[in-house]
């Protein structure tokens, strides 16, 4: 094994340092808000906690921020009213909960925290209830699930030439590169948390598809591109867009997004652009920077790539999205327009007409010359 | 000529209940002996309750023969502690059909008697026994009479009667009649039990056949005021009852022969020689005021006659025709028709006009209803457009029926006069209803008193909830005259009034625990079969009943959302004990504590300001 220099070393000490950090500010937090709770019990007044309002109405889209926010108005959930007693002591045992996995290091999928419950004589109806009460606490912790360890079930992925230093327990130093399996590494717990220490690469490739992803690397367009190979699966799930960001902040990389040549495309990327409005209580979920290029509607005609036509949902989808102030201007105002001009749409995999390769060989080049541009 | 000869029986009443008997509730064994024992309970409940005293009655039903099985002949018994009945009557009161002391216009338990009879008349039919009667009015001595009913003639037969010294005033009836205990038995112990609560003044002990006693110990001190035999209201009274009332009103003119005279002359004080027709005379204007209609009537025919008593002996009186002011009268000595004329200024002429035409019709309506006085009356002969001076003697049959329908279409009389009802009265009622099933809620009323076709009624109920109430309510507790009604009771008004309440309305779902309690007092219950268990639905007495019963509703309502309000707080109550101390379990790990808040003065508030709550239910549904 190669002996580690002082740079590296005092490299790793920082990391684990800033882990260390922001382990210590989540359970400060908890405890802060637990000991008020605390107080109150103990001074004899119903423990009350105010949540920020998530209703429609409080959901607006800040221009600066370049993604949905929430509004200023905020509901206060009180111990002493009978109809919210329930939903209030479910969401002091999640941060209880919350708080053991933090100190423990322990991860727990959306389906464990519903069964965990049933231990402390907490009742949920079913996940749905308590997947609504987690989103609680990130609205009153303005953080995502994801730093109380709490995790959806995994289905994207990621290839290409990034070192990692897991933080996990158990794993604490070791380290991984990324590229070393050819199917790729779900991005899960371990990899949201892990340490990011270098890379190779100059640009991150958002891809919609599993198919796509594997013919990717297939291709080499790790080596061919340096770049680093994400497969969204479809929407991209928090974690993935918390490590898109990671990866764009941290290692300043440039991030693009590929998707199919459809309405719902063209949505991923704005949602890893801008977030969504269901997280609008979150801010660390968005890669402002992030660029869509393609499929594009345009590129429909342009490539003359083999179409389906749109279904009703599909073009109603397209008017919903006009009124959305993000698709008020630019490529993303142009590209849904025709969309709804031609009535039809493109998968990833029409290139397949010209070859299994034109996508990598053909496409993608020019696509990231583009992006250059955008 | 015809060959068929027609053969005319006159039944008598006994005979004619024997072929009719399941008309008066003697069907079979089982209701026979439920009957037999209502009819000599409620006998002995009246004989008390007229005489003030407070009731203690014992009843035995004994099988003759153990072992046999139903329907069997049973022996049922029944002492009372009330007023007795005078030997002589015994014989006649418990051996005849339709002889009996309730004929007057009051209330009472039962009418006419006829029951107890019937009860007699059925056992005889049934065991050939006859009936035992102990009576003792004074306390020392009692008469034992042993009696059959000849059914055929009505009549008694005396089988068996001594005397013997007592200690105790009452009566105890005993007969032997078939009968099934096994089926009757919840009836007559739910009769029993029934009867304690609307009697609560009673001590009423049951022994029954197989050797159980019920004891119903009184629990009010108090006896209600016994009723009083008043005068009819004029609402509901018929052509033919008016025509009656009449004829009772108008004095025939008196027979006048020696007897008479002489009674004339005594009540004048005069002595019997020198009697002038002038001193007469004088002698009665004196003396006008004391003397009686009679006397009076004779007077007045002597004045217009102008004789003395000597002549007046010689003559009879043949007719006095008002209208034309002649008087014809037989004269004996010239043996012939005579008349004279009246002069109609004579004070007299008035005395014999209101003698042979009846009273005026105001004084008619004043003197022989109830609840009539004089300004009422010319008010009344006014609408009915009668002259107030009108004779009742000179009434056609077509005015007649015109004075009945004015009579119960005028508006101004007032109520019947309820004096001659027994209600219990509203806090024994609620006393009753308390002991009784012990409940969370009780509320009673009585209604004012009403009259349905002249017969005054009053209603009285009570609701009662929770406690020892079993759930599936209302249970309804039937009551008529202080008697329960337990058979029918699927077309009786009360039902009926209770069956067309809403009682969602009035906060009350699922299978609530509660009961109600009506009572209806009359002069006559409306009952639909002579069985007496269900009363018909007279729009009067429906009415007076749905008043009576949306008052309590509203009651019980109140109660009901007061409930609620408790309830909800005790849930509320419940869910803070509930979750609080996981609250606190979970706060003090996140603080990082080791001992638990103190939550415990959370717990203690238990009122939780209901404007807060509100307020923050707004803000939750905005967090939706």
């Amino acid at each position: 094994m190669k002996l580690k220099t002082n740079k590296e070393k005092s490299k790793i000490k920082e990391r684990s340092k800033k882990a260390d950090e922001k382990q210590r500010n989540i359970l400060e937090m908890l405890q802060s808000h637990g000991a008020k709770i605390y107080d109150d019990l103990e001074n004899g007044q119903f423990p009350k906690f105010s949540i920020p309002s998530r209703s429609v109405s409080n959901i607006v889209y800040d221009k600066k921020l370049r993604q949905y926010i929430l509004g200023s108005n905020s509901a206060v959930r009180s111990s002493r009213n009978s109809s919210q007693l329930r939903s209030f002591t479910q969401l002091m045992w999640l941060a209880f909960f919350a708080n053991r996995l933090t100190q423990e290091k322990k991860s727990s999928t959306l389906r464990d925290v519903y069964y965990s419950s049933q231990a402390f004589a907490i009742e949920f109806e079913d996940q749905s209830e308590s997947d609504n009460i987690i989103v609680d606490l990130e609205a009153v912790t303005s953080k995502p699930r994801e730093d109380f360890h709490i995790f959806p079930e995994e289905r994207s992925s990621i290839f290409g030439d990034l070192n990692i230093e897991y933080t996990i327990p158990g794993y604490e130093g070791k380290t991984m590169n990324l590229s070393n399996h050819p199917d790729g590494y779900s991005i899960g717990p371990s990899l949201t948390t892990a340490e990011l220490v270098d890379t190779s690469a100059e640009i991150v490739i958002a891809i919609e598809k599993g198919g796509l992803f594997t013919r990717f690397v297939e291709e080499q367009v790790d080596k061919n591109f340096k770049s680093i190979i994400i497969n969204t699966g479809g929407q991209a799930p928090r974690s993935t867009r918390t490590l898109l960001k990671r990866l764009h902040d941290e290692m300043k990389l440039p991030v693009i997004v590929l998707t199919d040549g459809d309405v719902y495309g063209e949505h991923i990327a704005m949602v890893i652009k801008s977030g969504s409005a269901n997280a609008a209580h979150l801010r660390e979920l968005t890669v402002p920077d992030a660029k869509w290029v393609g499929v594009w509607a345009t590129d429909i005609e342009k490539y003359k790539l083999p179409t389906i036509q749109m279904t009703e949902s599909d073009i109603k989808r397209c008017y919903d999205l006009q009124k959305d102030p993000r698709y008020e201007d630019g490529i993303w105002k142009k590209e849904l327009d025709v969309f709804l001009r031609l009535k039809r749409k493109a998968e990833l995999e029409a290139f397949s007409k010209y070859g299994l390769t034109n996508i990598t060989e053909k496409y993608l080049p020019q696509k990231l010359e583009l992006a250059k541009s955008l | 000529m015809s060959l068929i000869k027609e053969k005319f029986n006159q039944i008598s009443p006994s005979e004619f209940f024997y072929s009719n008997r399941d008309l008066a509730g003697f069907s079979n064994p089982t209701r026979s002996l439920y009957t037999a024992v209502r009819e000599f309970v409620e006998n002995a409940l009246d004989a008390c309750d007229q005489k003030g005293i407070l009731p203690d009655v014992h009843l035995i039903i004994k099988s003759v023969d153990p072992e046999k099985s139903d329907p069997k002949p049973y022996i049922l018994t029944v002492k009372d502690n009330g007023p007795g009945i005078d030997p002589e009557h015994i014989p006649l009161a418990f051996g005849t059909v339709l002889y009996g002391s309730k004929f007057g216009l009051k209330q009472a338990r039962g009418m006419f008697g006829l029951g107890a009879t019937m009860a007699i008349l059925y056992g005889q039919i049934t065991t050939n026994k006859p009936v035992t009667v102990k009576s003792s009015v004074d306390g020392q001595t009692q008469d034992e009479f042993e009696l059959l009913l000849d059914i055929q003639k009505n009549k008694p037969i005396i089988v068996k009667h001594n005397t013997k010294e007592v200690s105790k005033k009452g009566l105890s009836v005993s007969i032997c009649l078939e009968g099934d205990y096994s089926k009757a038995g919840n009836k007559i112990r739910d009769y029993v039990y029934e009867t304690s609560l609307i009697t609560p003044y009673a001590s009423i002990t049951f022994d029954d056949p197989k050797g159980e006693k019920f004891s119903h110990p009184r629990f009010v001190k108090d006896i209600p005021p016994p009723p009083t035999i008043i005068r009819p209201h004029p609402h509901g009274i018929d052509v033919e009852r008016i025509r009656r009332m009449i004829v009772e009103s108008q004095f025939e003119i008196p027979n006048i022969d020696d007897a008479m005279i002489e009674k004339v002359r005594k009540d004048l004080g005069l002595s019997v020689k020198n009697l002038s027709f002038t001193v007469i005379m004088e002698k009665a204007k004196k003396k006008w005021k004391t003397l009686s209609r009679q006397v009076r009537v004779v007077i007045a025919l002597m004045s217009f006659l102008k004789m003395d008593f000597e002549k007046l002996n010689k003559i009879k009186i043949e007719e006095i025709d008002m209208p034309n002011k002649k008087l014809f009268y037989w004269d004996f000595g010239d043996s012939q028709s005579k008349s004279i004329d009246m002069d109609p200024e004579s004070p007299y002429f008035k005395q014999l006009t209101n003698t042979v035409q009846g009273e005026h019709m105001t004084t008619f309506l004043t003197k022989r209803f109830q609840r009539i006085g004089p300004t009422t009356a010319l008010k009344f002969a006014e609408f009915a457009g009668f002259k107030p001076e009108k004779r009742m003697g000179t009434m056609t049959n077509q005015e007649l029926v015109n004075l009945s329908d004015s009579l119960q279409k005028f508006e101004d009389f007032l109520a019947p006069d309820p004096s001659c009802l027994a209600p219990l009265g509203e806090e024994p009622l609620e006393k009753g209803i308390k002991k009784f099933f012990n409940p969370d809620f009780a509320a009673v009323v009585q209604r004012p008193a009403s009259a349905y076709s002249g017969f005054p009624f009053i209603v009285e109920m009570g609701i009662a909830y929770g406690g020892d109430i079993k759930t599936g309510g209302p249970h309804v507790y039937r009551y008529a005259n202080r008697i329960p009604l337990l058979y029918d009771e699927g077309s009786d008004v009360v039902l009926k009034v209770v069956n067309d309440t809403d009682w969602g309305r009035y906060k009350i779902k699922g299978e609530p625990p509660f009961i109600i309690v009506s009572h209806i007092c009359s002069t006559r219950i409306p009952y639909k079969t002579a069985g007496k268990e269900n009363v018909a639905d007279r729009p009067e007495i429906e009415r007076e009943l749905r008043l009576g019963l949306q008052y309590l509703s509203r009651k019980l309502a109140s109660y009901m959302s007061k409930r609620g309000q408790a309830d909800m707080a005790k849930k509320r109550a419940n869910l803070y004990a509930k979750y609080i101390p996981l609250i606190a379990t979970f706060a003090t790990e996140l603080a990082g504590k080791k001992k638990e808040p103190n939550y415990k003065k959370i717990l203690e508030i238990e009122n939780v300001d209901e404007s807060q709550k509100i307020v923050e239910e707004k803000n939750e549904v905005e967090n939706k």
